[in-house]
C-alpha cells in the first residue's frame, strides 16, 4: 500500500520517472535506457507513468497470491467501534451490565490493578514513570490537537468528494448544455419562415431601388441632350439678334452723311439757345 | 524486571526465544493499507502526511533520483515508527543496535556511491577535491576528501543509534532517580518527574527528527550522485 501512495503521489509530484524501480533502487543493476528527457510534454509524461506503473505491477505480481473479490464487497464503516478512555471497548461495558451494573468493570479493573501490585505480578520500576509521564504527555496531545487533527482529515476527504461531485455535476451539465442547444436548434427551425420572408424583401427592394435608380438616369440622360438643343437654339437667335444689330447700325451709321450732320449740328445749337432764352426769361420775372 | 541499565537494549526474547525480527517487523503492520479512495480519519492523515514528506524530500531530484522514492519514503516511515514505538514502556527498540543501522547505512550509501561512479564517473570523482585548493596542497586534500566519504556510511549509522541509544538511557536513568527520591522526597519526585515529562517531549521530537535526517543524508548522497 506504501508502494501505491509513493508511486501515485511520485506521479503527481514528480513529472518524468526514468525507470521507476521493480523492488527498490535498482537502476544500477536494471537500467534500460528509457531515455526521457525531462522536457516532455505531460501526455507523454502521462503515458510514461501508466507504463511503469504496469511494469511494477507486473513485476510485483508473484507477491500478490490472494484470490480476487469476485463479489463486491461490503463498504467500510464510517467510524470505528465506541470505546472507553481509549482502550477498552464499550461492549465490555454493556457486556457485564446485567450482571454488575454501572460499576461492575470499573471493580473489575481496579481489583486487578490493585492484585497485580500487590502481588509484585506488575513491580514499579523506572519504567513506571517513563510510563506515567508518557501517557500524560499523549492524553495531553490528543485531547489539545485531536480535535483540529480529525478535522484536518475531514476537510481533505470533503475535498475529495467535492472534486468527484465537481466531475460529476459538470458531466451532467454538460449534458444538459448540449440538451439545451439541441432543442433550441431544433425550435430554430421552425422558424426559418421569418428569414426567408426577410430575405425575400430585401431583394425586392434592392431590386426597386436599382431600377429607380436607372430611370433617374436615364431622365439626367434625356434632359442634358434636350439642353443641349435648347442651348443650340438659344444660341442660334442671339447669335442672329446680334449679327442683326450689327448691320442695321452699320448701315444707319452710313447712311449718315456730312451735310447732314451739319445741319442737325446747327438745329440742336438754335435749339439751345432758344432753351436758354426760354430759361432766363422767368428767372427775370 | 529491568535489573541493570542493559536490559532494555538487550536482544528480546519470548519463551526464550529471539523475538527480534517480529519486533522489527511489527511496524509494517501500523501502516495504512486500505484501497478505498476515501478512507477514515487515520488513514486520511497517515497518507497525507506520506504525500507531505515525499514532496518535500524527492522533488530537488532528477528523474534518476526520483527511482530512489519507494525506498526513501519506507526507509523514513520505518525509522519514524520505530524509534516512536521505543518510547513505549518495556519496548524494544531495533534502531538502538548498532548491527542494524549498519546493515540500513552501508548498503544506501554505496548503493549511491556505486551509482555515482557508474554514471557519473568523472564529477564523482571530481568532488573529491574542492575548488579553489592551492596546488600543494592537493594530494593531501584528495586524501582528506576520499576519508569523509568513507566515513559517511559510519557517521550514519553511529548518529541514529548513539541518538536514540543515549535518549533512551537517560530516560532510564530519570526513571530510576524519580523512583529512589518517591520513597524520601516527594516534592523532588514531582520536580524529577516533570523533567522526564520535558526529556519524554524532546524524546518524540528526537525520533522523528533522527529518522528524517538520516533519509534526507541518503538522499543528499543521491542527489549528489545522480
Amino acid at each position: 500500500m506504501l508502494s501505491r501512495v509513493v508511486l501515485s503521489a511520485a506521479a503527481t509530484a514528480a513529472p518524468s520517472l526514468k525507470n521507476a524501480a521493480f523492488l527498490g533502487p535498482g537502476s544500477f543493476f536494471n537500467h534500460t535506457g528509457l531515455g526521457v528527457p525531462l522536457k516532455t510534454t505531460k501526455r507523454i509524461r502521462a503515458s510514461i507513468c501508466t507504463i511503469i506503473t504496469c511494469r511494477v505491477l507486473q513485476a510485483t505480481r508473484t507477491f500478490r497470491t490472494g484470490q480476487p473479490h469476485l463479489a463486491p464487497i461490503p463498504p467500510l464503516p464510517e467510524y470505528g467501534g465506541k470505546v472507553r478512555y481509549g482502550l477498552i471497548p464499550e461492549e465490555f461495558f454493556q457486556f457485564l451490565y446485567p450482571k454488575t451494573g454501572v460499576t461492575g468493570p470499573y471493580v473489575l479493573g481496579t481489583g486487578l490493578i490493585l492484585y497485580a501490585l500487590s502481588k509484585e505480578i506488575y513491580v514499579i520500576t523506572a519504567e513506571t514513570f517513563t510510563a506515567m509521564t508518557l501517557i500524560g504527555i499523549m492524553v495531553y496531545g490528543i485531547k489539545k490537537y485531536g480535535p483540529s487533527v480529525a478535522a484536518y482529515a475531514d476537510k481533505i476527504n470533503e475535498q475529495k468528494l467535492a472534486q468527484l461531485e465537481e466531475a460529476k455535476q459538470s458531466s451532467i451539465q454538460q449534458m444538459q448544455n448540449a440538451i439545451d442547444m439541441e432543442k433550441s436548434q431544433q425550435a430554430l427551425t421552425q422558424k426559418r419562415h421569418y428569414l426567408f420572408d426577410v430575405q425575400r424583401n430585401n431583394i425586392a427592394m434592392a431590386l426597386e431601388v436599382t431600377y429607380r435608380e436607372r430611370l433617374y438616369r436615364v431622365y439626367k440622360e434625356v434632359k442634358s441632350r434636350l439642353d443641349y438643343h435648347i442651348a443650340v437654339q438659344n444660341m442660334t437667335r442671339r447669335k442672329e439678334q446680334e449679327h442683326m444689330i450689327n448691320w442695321v447700325e452699320k448701315h444707319v451709321v452710313q447712311s449718315i452723311s456730312a451735310e447732314q450732320e451739319k445741319e442737325t449740328v446747327a438745329k440742336c445749337i438754335a435749339d439751345l439757345k432758344l432753351l436758354a432764352k426760354k430759361a432766363q426769361a422767368p428767372l427775370v420775372m | 524486571m529491568n535489573e541493570n541499565l542493559f536490559t532494555p537494549f538487550s536482544t528480546p526474547t519470548i519463551l526464550n526465544q529471539p523475538a527480534t525480527i517480529p519486533i522489527i517487523l511489527f511496524p509494517a503492520m501500523l501502516v495504512l493499507t486500505s484501497k478505498h479512495p476515501i478512507n477514515n480519519r487515520l488513514a486520511t492523515t497517515q497518507q497525507n502526511l506520506t504525500q507531505l514528506i515525499l514532496k518535500q524530500m524527492m522533488t530537488t531530484h532528477n528523474a534518476k533520483g526520483q527511482t530512489w522514492s519507494l525506498m526513501l519514503m519506507s526507509l523514513i516511515t520505518f525509522i519514524a515508527m520505530t524509534n516512536l514505538l521505543g518510547l513505549l514502556p518495556y519496548s524494544f527498540t531495533p534502531t538502538t543496535q548498532l548491527s542494524m543501522n549498519l546493515a540500513m547505512a552501508i548498503p544506501l550509501w554505496t548503493g549511491t556511491v556505486m551509482v555515482g561512479l557508474r554514471f557519473k564517473t568523472k564529477n564523482f570523482l571530481a568532488h573529491l577535491l574542492p575548488q579553489g585548493t592551492p596546488t600543494p596542497l592537493i594530494p593531501m586534500l584528495v586524501v582528506i576528501e576520499t576519508i569523509s566519504l568513507l566515513i559517511q556510511p559510519v557517521a550514519l549509522a553511529v548518529r541514529l543509534t548513539a541518538n536514540i541509544t543515549a535518549g533512551h538511557l537517560l530516560m532510564h536513568l530519570i526513571g530510576n532517580a524519580a523512583l529512589a527520591l518517591s520513597t524520601t522526597n516527594l516534592s523532588l519526585t514531582l520536580l524529577t518527574s516533570t523533567l522526564l515529562a520535558l526529556l519524554t517531549v524532546l524524546e518524540i521530537a528526537v525520533a522523528l527528527i533522527q529518522a528524517y535526517v538520516f533519509t534526507l543524508l541518503v538522499s543528499l548522497y543521491l542527489h549528489n550522485n545522480t
